[in-house]
């Protein structure tokens, strides 16, 4: 068996040996001219001017082009996948991120105003820089929380409001029955910052169009080659069967590599224009700008207890932030993956939450590794944590009296999601003994006496993984179908291809998929290529997000499979004149049960394919796809506990234990788990402490726009993690696999600042905005000793 | 490339060099480049014409000079980070080096282009000032020694002229003064927010002499005289500590941006002189 083995991952030699083939490697016959572009200095301005003809008139430049070309072209927009629905069902305020600015008004830092599309990158940059824009400066907002209050200025006008739709979900009179009759309720106001992914390749596009077959070619760096060619049915009005799109090794997404950015769109309208090939890849400060940005939630939150610290009911008003525009993907936060969430591991009768989405004049928000789950369960676990501190109640004594029991799954939230299996209460045993819970405590106490500072953080949750099914997702707003696709291609020499429609940007599918595949086929795993993340090769498919590519493109390659070894089966018993029943396939070869009597999977395959001795009823080849549309979501569920050392002096804090407990149920390779798991805790690690896009409040002007702005974390920053699991079966699926990409990202940000809040709770202090960065802490801490004076 | 056009010059020599810097007042030095092309590729500077000086030979050197060091144009950050001579003559700038950027950068990055470029927020000029150091200018009209509190005028800004290049780095001994130094970043190796480099000298319990640096609170670094003059006369107790990390937090005017506020900078200010003054004054010999 190699599923549950820790077998090495095939793709990282040529990663490791920098043979990866990114987009920028991309070579052509023809020479590929570069694209640069003229983007907006102000958060929102009238452009009164464009004056192209000097840039025009330089070396090496092919064509400028504007908004007002995009029009006259007749180009439309970049539609939403998941547009925003109205709880009303009305339609909501939509304004989707228009690729180049065509109405005269720039509404964020970074839109695009011009292009230029010249022989090599430096004339590109020179003629990008000589193009002179006039505008006029219009008062801005970039802060969500006051986004809809009276004289801010608004982002569209014509809307009349900054509000983009209001969406309601839970139980409204029963949550409120229940704050009323509660004996502690717990009000915390929870900003979560706003961040983005900043991947390790900044996102580049190519576009070709071949004028002589009329068809057009994108290299981009993209999770969902397939849901890319239905954006440009939109944006360049290209059919589906005439663009193929190469997703080729992309250096991580996390979400944020899911959608149909300007730059993409506009350099295939450049090649179509120049007759040329046309390549851009961003810069580091383009992408901190104009890679969508993530989270950005204020909420307000009331939690209701009874005497034993047992959670009553809990409320949420939460302003969501889309930025400027509307992104493609952005509804899939505030209308499906936010609120479903909001219960986590916890056994809650009443949950009631109100979403208002608004527009503000900052980068467009979307998903971005957890999604919507991160601030859910940071909007909930900050109040279990205050709840506690409150009460008096050990904080995991607290969790603990309000996890879901095992007898109670399935389980149905508050909010109608029903989780299928889990066991929340043995992730706290384990969590508990392995980080030595009680040992921890009374470190606390014995340090504090001394003047330090140390606090223990908690979070637990359940996350919403795998999307589909088909039906579930469209009722939650999708207008994409949540299957995926994999085609097993047998060769006539036994060795095979799987075809799969997810993408792999750092995710190991060269590797997982083939375990899985080799297990049904009986075969050696070095039997097996992979092709992902490109349309001609792979017909359809919907990509990798949202934890998902195990639940529906793995149990496609499962399915798909398992179709072939049916089929082989047939074909080898019609040879050993035998019943396919009696068949037994392993380490390459069938076998006649009971006997000696064996048959080459080589031979079978050479003749499926080649010899006309075959069942009358059998078709010629050996090949077989499965469109697999999952049963259910898959519902992983972790626990984290985190210590962390406050300098009393500085404020600087210092994350000293981190451990996590994922129940992400069957594993495929534990390696692979692990190395989701770090990597998702060090990008929540990075929200909870360093991570920002700041804007200044004045102007409106990006303050993130370099590494040494946004601070990612290094490996110093973070401790060696302990990690632990515990499986429970995931129900939707044949294998019983749950997701397992986000689990970090979504428990770490709450974990930390409880962990923070822990630590300073006696000084008073009951809230910081994250990144919880010196200077904050010591601003709170300050307030705090304002406020007991 | 991202940078705007320029000129590219390669010296052969110190003289190859001034030659250039003279010829071309609209010219600058590249050394380690790792600020001024980071700069150059985000298109805020846009220097006509560079003068490499990687080329030039056995200026990287880091030799005895007196009781003191004498450190080359070209010595890479990592070269004095690591070399023993400096741990041994002027640790302070040893253990600076903790704090000072990242591997790759102090690789290639040079301790002369650092103290030219002048960064508000860098620690090497705090070394500098808190020992003493002595910079030589050189130009075709001929060479010049600038104190190091003399030297660092403003953000960006330096005693040095257009026409003239940093040769040398003199580090006077340390002979019996205590040191330290501390920092405070968002991040380990990042810029930093506030930066506090002291030396001290101790004879029979008593302060007979004290730098305290500030860096990463004002335009650049300088003396914090107010906290000297509060250690310099007694013993360093409590008392003294108190009264210097006041006096220290009283002399700056820091800014707020967006990774620190002007207050807690003004406090970290005071948690840091009292860190450096106490580690110092356990170093004195």
């Amino acid at each position: 068996m190699y599923v549950g083995q820790a077998i090495r991952r095939r793709e990282d030699e040529r990663f490791l040996r920098g043979r990866g083939r990114f987009v920028e490697d991309i070579t052509l016959d023809q020479p590929i001219a570069h694209a640069a572009f003229v983007r907006s200095p102000h958060a929102h301005a009238a452009v009164t001017h464009v004056d192209t003809a000097q840039a025009a008139a330089m070396p090496g430049v092919l064509a400028v082009l504007t908004g007002a070309d995009w029009t006259a072209a007749g180009h439309g927009e970049a539609e939403g996948v998941w547009p925003v629905k109205d709880m009303s069902g009305a339609d909501s305020r939509t304004a989707y991120r228009p690729l180049i600015c065509v109405d005269g008004v720039v509404r964020c830092v970074g839109e695009i105003v011009a292009m230029v599309v010249a022989e090599d990158r430096h004339q590109a940059l020179d003629a990008a820089e000589a193009i002179e824009v006039a505008y006029e400066e219009k008062p801005a907002n970039t802060i969500t929380a006051g986004a809809l209050d009276p004289d801010i200025p608004l982002v569209h006008p014509a809307f009349g409001t900054n509000e983009v739709m209001v969406t309601e979900h839970g139980l409204k009179e029963e949550t409120e029955a229940a704050l009323a009759n509660a004996h502690h309720v717990t009000e915390v106001v929870v900003p979560t910052n706003r961040v983005t992914a900043a991947s390790m390749e900044p996102r580049a596009y190519l576009g070709h169009y071949d004028r002589v077959n009329d068809r057009y070619t994108v290299w981009t760096t993209n999770q969902a080659p397939h849901i890319v060619r239905r954006y440009f049915t939109k944006s360049l009005h290209i059919p589906e069967h005439k663009l193929r799109v190469i997703a080729p090794d992309v250096g991580g997404g996390f979400g944020m590599k899911l959608y149909h950015y300007p730059e993409e769109g506009l350099v295939l309208w450049g090649a179509i224009v120049c007759d040329r090939p046309v390549r851009w890849v961003g810069t580091r400060s383009e992408c901190l700008l104009g890679d969508t940005h993530a989270r950005d939630h204020h909420t307000v939150g009331r939690m209701g207890f009874d005497e034993n610290g047992k959670i009553l009911g809990v409320k949420f008003e939460t302003l969501a932030a889309f930025g400027a525009y509307e992104s493609q993907w952005q509804a899939s936060i505030t209308n499906a993956y936010h609120f479903t969430m909001l219960s986590l591991a916890y056994d809650i009768p009443a949950i009631h939450t109100q979403v208002r989405a608004v527009y503000t004049n900052a980068t467009p928000v979307d998903a971005y590794r957890g999604a919507g789950r991160p601030e859910a369960v940071y909007q909930v676990e900050r109040m279990i944590e205050n709840g506690a501190q409150e009460m008096g109640i050990d904080p995991l004594e607290l969790r603990a009296r309000n996890l879901i029991p095992p007898e109670k799954f399935p389980y149905q939230t508050a909010l109608g999601i029903t989780y299928d299996s889990g066991d929340p209460p043995v992730l706290m045993g384990k969590i508990k003994a392995l980080a030595d819970y009680d040992a921890l405590r009374a470190e606390q106490a014995r340090l504090r006496a001394e003047g330090q500072w140390m606090g223990i953080g908690i979070s637990a949750f359940f996350d919403m993984a795998g999307a589909g099914p088909v039906k579930m997702m469209n009722d939650l707003g999708a207008k994409v179908g949540c299957y995926d696709v994999a085609s097993v291609r047998v060769h006539p020499d036994g060795r095979i291809t799987v075809f799969a429609g997810s993408h792999s940007h750092g995710q190991g599918h060269e590797t997982t998929w083939s375990q899985i595949a080799a297990d049904r086929l009986g075969c050696d795993i070095d039997h097996i290529d992979l092709v992902e993340g490109d349309t001609d090769r792979v017909p359809m498919g919907i990509g990798t997000w949202g934890s998902r590519s195990l639940s529906t493109a793995g149990m496609a390659v499962y399915t798909a499979a398992d179709r072939v070894v049916a089929k082989a089966k047939r074909m080898a018993a019609h040879m050993m004149e035998c019943a396919p029943e009696d068949l037994d396939l392993a380490d390459g070869e069938f076998t006649v049960k009971g006997t000696d009597r064996k048959l080459s999977f080589a031979a079978v395959a050479n003749a499926s394919y080649h010899s006309g001795d075959r069942p009358s009823d059998l078709e010629i080849g050996l090949e077989e796809t499965s469109f697999f549309d999952p049963a259910d979501c898959t519902y992983p569920s972790a626990i984290h506990l985190c210590v962390v050392l406050v300098d009393p002096e500085t404020c600087a804090v210092t994350l000293r234990n981190y451990w996590a407990v994922d129940d992400v149920g069957t594993v495929i390779n534990p390696m692979v788990l692990h190395g989701q798991v770090h990597g998702g805790l060090v990008q929540g690690i990075g929200q909870a402490l360093m991570e920002e896009c700041a804007y200044d409040a004045e102007s409106g002007q990006y303050l993130s726009g370099t590494f040494m702005d946004y601070a990612i974390p290094h490996a110093e920053d973070v401790p060696s993690f302990g990690l632990d699991a515990h499986f429970t079966r995931a129900l939707g699926n044949p294998l019983g696999a749950k997701g397992a990409g986000e689990s970090g990202t979504i428990g770490a940000p709450a974990c930390i600042c409880n962990g923070v809040i822990d630590a300073l709770w006696h000084l008073g202090v009951r809230q910081i905005t994250q990144p919880m960065t010196p200077k904050k802490i010591w601003r709170a801490i300050e307030d705090a000793k304002r406020t007991q004076h | 490339m991202k940078p705007a056009r320029f000129r590219y010059l390669r010296a052969a020599s110190v003289n190859d060099a001034l030659q250039a810097l003279a010829e071309n007042p609209d010219a600058q030095i590249l050394a380690g480049g790792q600020s001024l092309i980071a700069m150059m590729n985000l298109r805020l500077v846009k220097p006509a014409c560079l003068i490499d000086i990687n080329r030039i030979s056995n200026i990287g050197y880091i030799d005895e000079d007196g009781d003191g060091v004498a450190i080359g144009a070209l010595a890479r950050h990592n070269d004095v980070k690591h070399s023993p001579l400096i741990r041994e003559r002027c640790p302070l700038l040893t253990e600076a080096y903790e704090s000072i950027a990242h591997h790759t950068v102090r690789n290639r990055g040079t301790l002369g282009g650092n103290l030219c470029h002048a960064d508000p927020s860098s620690e090497t000029p705090a070394v500098m000032v808190a020992t003493g150091a002595t910079l030589m200018l050189q130009s075709l009209r001929g060479q010049r020694e600038v104190g190091a509190e003399d030297f660092f005028l403003g953000t960006y800004e330096t005693a040095r002229r257009q026409d003239e290049m940093l040769t040398e780095i003199r580090l006077p001994g340390r002979r019996t003064d205590g040191w330290a130094f501390a920092e405070i970043s968002n991040r380990h190796g990042d810029f930093a927010i506030a930066v506090i480099a002291t030396t001290l000298r101790i004879e029979d319990g008593r302060c007979e002499a004290a730098r305290v640096v500030a860096s990463g609170v004002g335009e650049h670094a300088a003396r914090l005289e107010p906290a000297e003059e509060a250690l310099i006369g007694g013993p360093i107790d409590d008392a003294r500590l108190d009264a210097a990390a006041a006096a220290a937090a009283g002399a700056v005017d820091p800014h707020s941006d967006s990774h620190a506020d002007a207050a807690y900078r003004r406090d970290a200010i005071a948690a840091l002189t009292r860190r450096t003054v106490r580690r110092a004054a356990a170093r004195c010999d």
